[in-house]
């Protein structure tokens, strides 16, 4: 049997693999170091702030991006595992004295559980129907923790939400005076969401979801079972999403339903990442950069007068991408910066 | 020969239609067997019943003994029954060399083994200029053979072939029949299931002849053809009697 390759095709494969990194990676780290540095150069706490929310935004549109980029499935009901993830942890620390590190981990595995509950029967479902279903199931989930003040001795305290008692400066209980910790804590999470993504998509699960929104059948026929793949990344990504939901409620020292249940925050993570590139690496990231700002300027500046620019805004811009970058801005640049640089064109 | 797989009395229904009737063959180990019939013979339905894609109503299906009737299609792909589509199925936004791996991935966890091994399947299908193209950009032809590559990719002990030459010009039918056979060259047993008599009978070991969802004949390809019961049903009566 003929193994060799043709010599002729060998160099391209060369001056890919001879970068130490592949080029998304390497962005990535230069971004991400990039970002850590920023503390040290400006300390205007407004700007922190926004770069919290970008990071915070990256991070949630990153995990939900495991299921929506990679199953090729649109959850819109994301934000039940934030609130899940949120909830947990502060309930624990409030009522058991338990450090928020460790209740963000249970409230992980909590989110992972009712993930696998409404995945299972929901996966079949497609397209549309699955969204529609998801939406509904988080709206359950917000409704009934929205109208209920105390579930068998556990005080949800309903609409008003939950307050994280202020204990100053202290790790063990994930609280600073300062926003620098906080900004350092969700871009190290960030990090390894990312990283997380990188090595998933490189991995048996990765090829076996790419194989899966290919093409169900053939996919079948290669012995991949579906329902396991798909309820494995759905899994996964309910378990970030909670950390991020749990990161939410200790930055703010608040939870409430509405913002970390409410579909507000599904369709901001879901809009992120149609805008930067869905299934890539970095797309989440970049439509957080680009969306956040936005938002953050349009509430700064308009404020009170006209309450929801921001959301009319994200509809503009989801027109325009939808129109001009069907697949997201990541494609477009990186294809400008590969001949920027003179690199052969690469994908994510 | 000892049979690798084993059909006995397989029968499925569809409300009014008997699709397949009592259905009993077997292939044998490094065979290549075709099973041919007219339009609506139940050679499909008979296929997708090996393959997991329909439950028998009843009989066995044997895999180098085990029962395999009934299971889920990812179970049998894993108990080593590869199989090709009528209209090949490939991963569109996959480039050729990722493809193969994917069906590499059924059986081995490493990239850095399975990307050598994709790499040496595009060589074997004749496709190493081609393996970092998308298989969307792919001609038909391509397709259907990196389909082929994938299903290897998962070291099948058995292949199923369905229609391998649809739409293949003359050049590509006689490319696609030596892949075939370097194919059993390499010890893996097939089934296939073709239209094309010209590639059924330079192909096939023995033939399997399905009319009506019943088996009206079996046997080297040269014989079966030239009996009545197999003329009846590709030409009708007529040509039987006229012959006759």
């Amino acid at each position: 049997m003929n193994t060799k390759t043709i010599p002729l095709e060998r160099k391209d494969v060369e001056k890919t693999t001879s970068l130490p990194l592949r080029p998304s990676s390497l962005v990535a780290v230069v971004v991400l170091g990039g970002l850590a540095l920023v503390p040290a150069l400006v300390s205007d706490s407004f700007f922190i702030h926004s770069l919290i929310m970008i990071l915070f935004f990256a991070y949630m549109s990153t995990a939900g991006n495991f299921v929506c980029g990679h199953v090729g499935q649109l959850s819109l009901g994301h934000t039940m595992f934030s609130g899940a993830g949120g909830y947990c942890s502060v309930l624990l620390f409030t009522q058991l004295g338990v450090s928020p590190w460790i209740g963000m981990i249970f409230g992980g595995f909590l989110a992972a559980f009712l993930s696998v509950l409404i995945g299972l029967p929901t996966f079949r479902l497609k397209g549309p129907y699955f969204t529609l279903t998801m939406i509904a199931c988080a709206e359950i989930l917000r409704i009934w923790v929205e109208n209920t003040n105390d579930f068998y001795g556990i005080p949800l305290k309903g609409a008003e939400g939950l307050v994280v008692p202020s204990m100053g400066d202290d790790v063990w209980a994930f609280q600073f005076t300062s926003k620098i910790p906080y900004f350092y804590i969700i871009l190290i999470m960030l990090a390894v969401a990312i990283f997380a993504t990188r090595l998933m998509e490189r991995s048996k699960l990765g090829y076996c979801l790419k194989a899966i929104r290919g093409d169900r059948d053939a996919a079948e026929a290669l012995g991949i079972n579906p329902t396991r793949y798909t309820t494995l990344a759905f899994a996964i990504s309910a378990f970030m999403t909670a950390l991020g939901g749990s990161f939410y409620a200790q930055f703010f020292r608040y939870i409430n339903p509405e913002r970390n249940m409410g579909l507000e925050l599904s369709i901001d993570m879901a809009v992120m990442s149609i805008i930067g590139g869905q299934g890539t690496v970095l797309g989440p990231l970049l439509g957080a950069a680009i969306l956040v700002p936005i938002a953050e300027a349009a509430r700064g500046t308009l404020g009170g007068s006209f309450l929801g620019l921001h959301l009319v805004i994200y509809g503009l811009a989801l027109i325009a991408c939808v129109l001009y970058f069907p697949k997201g801005v990541i494609h477009p640049l990186g294809r400008f910066f590969s001949r920027l640089f003179g690199l052969k064109e690469t994908r994510g | 020969m000892t049979p690798i797989l084993e059909l006995a009395n397989v029968s499925k229904r569809f409300g009014g239609i008997q699709a397949v009737k009592d259905a009993s063959f077997s292939v044998g180990e490094g065979e290549i067997l075709g099973l041919i019939g007219p339009n609506g013979a139940g050679k499909t339905t008979a296929f997708n019943m090996i393959a997991g894609f329909f439950k028998p109503d009843t009989g066995t299906i044997r895999l180098e003994g085990k029962d395999i009737a009934g299971k889920k299609p990812w179970e049998i792909g894993e108990a080593g029954i590869g199989r090709t589509f009528q209209l090949s199925k490939p991963f569109g936004d996959l480039t050729v060399v990722e493809n193969l791996m994917v069906g590499g991935f059924a059986r081995n966890r490493d990239r850095r083994v399975n990307r050598e091994k994709a790499e040496e399947m595009s060589a074997f299908l004749g496709m190493a200029a081609k393996r970092n193209i998308e298989a969307n950009n792919l001609t038909a032809f391509d397709r259907r053979k990196l389909e082929l590559g994938r299903a290897l990719c998962t070291e099948p002990k058995l292949l199923l072939m369905d229609e391998v030459v649809a739409g293949a010009t003359p050049s590509e039918a006689g490319e696609m029949v030596e892949l075939v056979l370097k194919v059993r060259a390499r010890g893996i047993s097939i089934l296939i299931v073709e239209h094309v008599m010209k590639v059924i009978m330079s192909l096939s070991d023995r033939v399997v002849v399905l009319d009506y969802g019943e088996m009206i004949a079996s046997g080297p390809p040269k014989e079966v053809v030239s009996q009545p019961a197999v003329l009846k049903a590709y030409f009708g009566e007529r040509y039987v009697q006229s012959r006759a």
